[in-house]
């Protein structure tokens, strides 16, 4: 065997082993154990196995608004008093928050967390207070920071139209607005009446938005005073025409003197001419337009009947419409459709109804009505208006355009079969709200933008959504859809409301019913400051920091502080050791854990 | 000034004498008279401090803990149950060496429910660090309650005064409650050596590795070492300044004892009229009152029972399984001494049951009359 060499032995020498002898300290130990190093020595973050992080997370009313608002931001400034703050996080999507917060139908109030706790917020009450706010300081955009080449045109002044010749122009493109009728705002002016939306306000949401630039071309009917071929000079081109062609009643004396729709009666009335509707007027329909024509009538001083073919259970009109025009005393008929009009002398004199069972359930899974055969009674009327439905008039569309029946079918993107011409509003098939028209016209200015930057239009809207449910962000999609705020919507479960009180929502204040039928005097007149500064801080902020120090108060490590931007907290995760307290003490879920060191 | 006070407003006024800076307590009977007590004394200004409500015993002592690791001089009071869910705090408190005071008024453990008195509560505690003065009297009670603050900041090991529930706490006393300066002069402002302190920032209780635990524990048991002395100066100091004393023990007429009969707390009163009552009638009996449990008195009760031949141990507890808790340390305490007496082994007045003179009586006869124990203990009251 081989003698090893010395160096080599050298280097199998066992390593010294710890000694076995406890160690025992130099100087005397403290009573107790405690570091001299300041408590950071103790750093407490290598204990972890969860981490919780700052995450904010979408708020359902986000999510639930057509129109894209950031309701949540706006709700958590509203909270500071900050309106102004609150006026430009909502018109970055929507230029008309005092046109939404009279007669939004609020589906973000439908989906707030609140509700399961005790009543939604009143954030339509809110947007209009803002809005009101806003304006009164003095408030207007800001004009586009660059100009482009490019222009548009835009088809429709209705909510579509002003939302999207808003967004264009804030985005610096050169828009024109089409108008066939003398004034700006389609149904705005036109279908609504000026108890739930008074043309002051309307006009002077158009101001402003015409003042960034854009050019109205009023009196200007697409296909009869200007060609469809003229508009090709046009960059591109956003069709919102809206829907406003009534559907025939398909009775007999449906022609006669007497009889109108209820858009045109909405629209005489609205645009100040005189209508004569005798005593007795007979409305036909169910939905938003029949009740605002009875309502209508009523305050030019007839009697109006209302008659729907169901029951005021499958009534398509919204709650508040259908509760007001009950309030106003309005006769209601239900289970009963015209099958004549007759006339007399040139004039109305009876309609002849007939009495309707309820069958089964048909396609949109409201129950049928079935006319019961010999049933038939004939009420006397001096007028009568049809409001059983409205379609779009695509006539002025060339044929080359590809349209279904009633609407004008859009891919995603709000593109139509033409390249470069966009539609939304009324026109396409969407429910026919002012939020979603608002919501289609802001989406076809994206469209638009992103298609004349030559990016891909589908994508960049897809990066640019609030949630699920379609609602579009120009934030977002002005970002590249990188905001930092996730997508997921937080739910009630996900909040700690013990530390919410109980509160009852604040009603806006309303004219009594008696008094408000004396004419057109606007219904609704909104929060006063103490009460929308009550249901500001009322909201939960699901899912969004808003600095309320809970974390900062629990963390047993001191490991929060406030980030030195003092716009939230930020966790030092040396000290973290995850117990997540802070998770489940943060009133909105804004913290989330990770399962990571 | 003499007062006629129950044990429990004895106490209040001790604590209120001693300047206490933090209370913290949950009601529980028969303590929460102190409390209450306490918190008009702080509401009405008589005493400026911080009283602090609390969800839970274990709050009130992790709360008041957490005071004195700031440099407070700390109060906190319970019993029974409350003692009990204490346990955790207990061996935090004792282990970080904060010098909070507490008293227990000393009430059974359920079930069966009961109020009343016996030791179970705090010798169910007995190995969590802290020292246990048991008390006889209202006026021991609050003296205990000036010597523990002075005990406890000086050897920085929590003190827990012991007033039997009921017996003590809810029966008056002429008390000598002592004036504000006296007792200022006796004891000064606690001023510890490392506090929590944003000015000097430390970790208190950070992790101590198997290498240094020991250590800490070591330390612990040195300081209750050091205790054992300390509590007998205070007492001294306390005898010079106040003119009273009480010992680790209380010795009635042990010299010449053929049978010395050892308790805690008030059964010691009643004990005292039966042994005069039989020195009366010419028998040899003494009595011995434990005042000091922990740290255990071991060379001095084999000093004192050292000469006894019988010694009866009248346990007003008992660990099931083994016997009276008391007269198992004093049989540990006497096994290595010289000259050891017989100890006779007696469990009476648990869930607050009178420990009558004819118990006592029974317990000197029985104790004389046999030579040595039967090997268990015998309960007294219970039908054979």
């Amino acid at each position: 065997m081989k003698k090893k060499p010395v160096k080599k032995k050298t280097a199998l020498k066992k390593p010294a082993v710890r000694s076995k002898k406890p160690v025992q300290p130099k100087t005397s130990l403290p009573p107790m154990s405690l570091s001299f190093d300041g408590t950071l020595a103790t750093k407490t973050g290598t204990w972890r196995y969860l981490t919780p992080a700052y995450l904010n997370k979408l708020a359902p009313c986000n999510e639930g608004c057509p129109a894209g608002e950031d309701v949540e931001a706006a709700m958590v400034l509203s909270g500071q008093e900050d309106y102004i703050g609150a006026w430009e996080k909502i018109t970055q999507e929507n230029p008309l928050p005092r046109v939404c917060g009279r007669v939004c139908f609020h589906p973000c109030e439908a989906a707030c967390n609140r509700k399961e706790y005790d009543e939604p917020t009143a954030i339509n009450s809110l947007e209009r207070f803002v809005g009101d706010f806003a304006f009164q300081a003095g408030k207007r955009f800001s004009p586009p920071a660059e100009k482009k080449n490019e222009k548009v045109a835009v088809v429709g002044s209705g909510p579509a139209g002003l939302s999207c010749a808003y967004h264009l122009a804030s985005l610096g493109y050169g828009v024109t607005l089409f108008e066939a009728l003398p004034r700006l705002g389609g149904m705005l002016r036109y279908g609504i009446p000026a108890y739930r939306l008074p043309k002051d306000v309307l006009d002077q949401e158009i101001d402003q938005i015409l003042a960034l630039g854009v050019e109205p071309r009023t009196n200007c009917r697409v296909g009869k005073d200007v060609k469809w071929e003229q508009l090709k000079k046009y960059d591109a081109v956003f069709v919102a025409a809206g829907a406003w062609r009534s559907l025939p009643l398909r009775v007999p004396g449906e022609e006669s003197a007497g009889v109108m729709s209820g858009v045109t009666f909405l629209k005489k009335v609205n645009s100040g001419e005189p209508v004569d509707l005798g005593e007795r007027v007979a409305i036909i329909g169910g939905g938003n337009t029949a009740m605002d024509a009875a309502r209508s009538a009523l305050r030019l001083g007839a009697k109006p009947l209302l008659i729907y073919r169901r029951t005021k259970e499958e009534m398509p009109a919204w709650e508040e419409e259908i509760s007001e025009a009950e309030e106003e005393k309005i006769d209601f008929i239900f289970l009963t459709s015209p099958v004549n009009i007759l006339s007399e002398n040139g004039k109305v004199k009876e309609i002849e109804c007939i009495r309707n069972l309820l069958g089964p359930p048909g396609k949109d899974g409201r129950r049928e009505p079935r006319p019961i055969e010999n049933s038939n009674f004939a009420l006397p009327v001096d007028s009568v208006i049809s409001a059983i439905g409205e379609a779009p008039d695509l006539s002025f569309l060339p044929p080359e355009f590809q349209k279904s029946k009633d609407t004008l079918p859009v891919d995603e993107a709000g593109a139509t079969s033409l390249e470069r011409v966009f539609a939304g509003g009324d026109v396409v098939a969407q429910p026919r709200t002012v939020s979603y028209a608002i919501g289609s016209g802001k989406k076809a200015a994206m469209a638009i933008d992103a298609t004349l930057r030559g990016r891909n239009a589908a994508e960049a809207i897809r990066l640019a959504r609030w949630g699920e449910k379609g609602s579009l962000s120009m934030a977002r999609y002005r970002s590249g859809g990188g905001d930092g705020i996730a997508r997921e919507v937080v739910r009630f479960t996900e909040l700690n409301t013990a530390y919410f009180p109980r509160q009852a929502r604040k009603p806006g204040e309303k004219l009594s019913s008696k008094e408000r039928t004396k004419g057109f005097s606007e219904i609704n007149r909104g929060l006063p400051p103490a009460a929308a500064l009550f249901e500001a801080k009322r909201c939960f902020n699901c899912g969004v920091c808003n600095l309320c120090d809970n974390c900062f108060f629990f963390c047993p490590d001191l490991a929060i502080s406030a980030r030195p931007d003092r716009q939230g907290y930020e966790i030092n995760y040396d000290y973290c050791k995850g117990c997540c307290i802070c998770v489940e003490e943060c009133p909105r879920g804004a913290i989330s854990v990770e399962v990571k060191k | 000034m003499k007062k006629l006070l129950t044990g429990n407003s004895a106490i209040s006024l001790g604590v209120m004498l001693c300047r206490a800076e933090v209370i913290s307590a949950y009601p529980i009977t028969p303590q929460t008279t102190i409390v209450e007590e306490l918190s008009e004394i702080v509401a009405d200004g008589r005493l400026k401090a911080r009283f602090i409500r609390v969800e839970s015993e274990h709050s009130a002592l992790a709360c008041v803990a957490a005071a004195s690791a700031a440099g407070a001089r700390v109060f906190t009071a319970t019993s029974s149950h409350g003692l009990a869910y204490m346990h955790e705090m207990l061996h935090w408190t004792s282990g970080t060496r904060l010098p909070v005071v507490m008293v227990n008024a000393n009430r059974a453990i359920g079930s069966p429910w009961n109020i009343w008195c016996d030791h179970s509560d705090s010798l169910s505690q007995r190995d969590t660090g802290w020292i246990q003065l048991y008390c006889q009297s209202a006026q021991e009670a609050l003296d205990t309650v000036i010597q523990a603050f002075k005990i406890a900041e000086e050897v920085l090991l929590p003190v827990m005064v012991l007033e039997d529930g009921f017996f003590l706490s809810h029966t008056s006393d002429v008390v000598d409650v002592p004036e504000q300066k006296a007792v200022d002069s006796f004891l000064p402002p606690f001023k510890p050596r490392f506090k929590l302190s944003p000015e000097e920032p430390h970790t208190f209780n950070i992790m101590a590795d198997p290498s240094m635990f020991i250590n800490f524990k070591h330390d612990a048991q040195q300081a209750m070492n050091q205790a054992k002395k300390v509590i007998g100066r205070v007492d001294r100091e306390f005898k010079t300044h106040f003119g009273r004393g009480y010992g680790y023990t209380g010795n009635v007429r042990l010299t010449d004892a053929d049978v010395v009969l050892l308790t805690m707390g008030t059964a010691a009163s009643t004990a005292l009229e039966v042994v005069d009552a039989f020195r009366k009638q010419g028998k040899k009996v003494g009595l011995c009152r434990l005042r000091m449990f922990r740290p255990f008195p071991s060379e001095e009760v084999g000093r004192v029972l050292g000469k006894a031949k019988k010694v009866a141990v009248l346990d007003r507890d008992n660990s099931l399984g083994a016997g009276g808790i008391v007269a198992q340390e004093l049989k540990a305490a006497l096994y290595g001494a010289v000259q050891k007496p017989r100890i006779f082994e007696f469990i009476a007045g648990l869930g607050g049951r009178d420990i009558t003179p004819q118990d006592i009586g029974e317990i000197f006869n029985y104790t004389k009359s046999h030579s040595s124990p039967n090997g268990a203990p015998i309960w007294m009251g219970i039908k054979k």
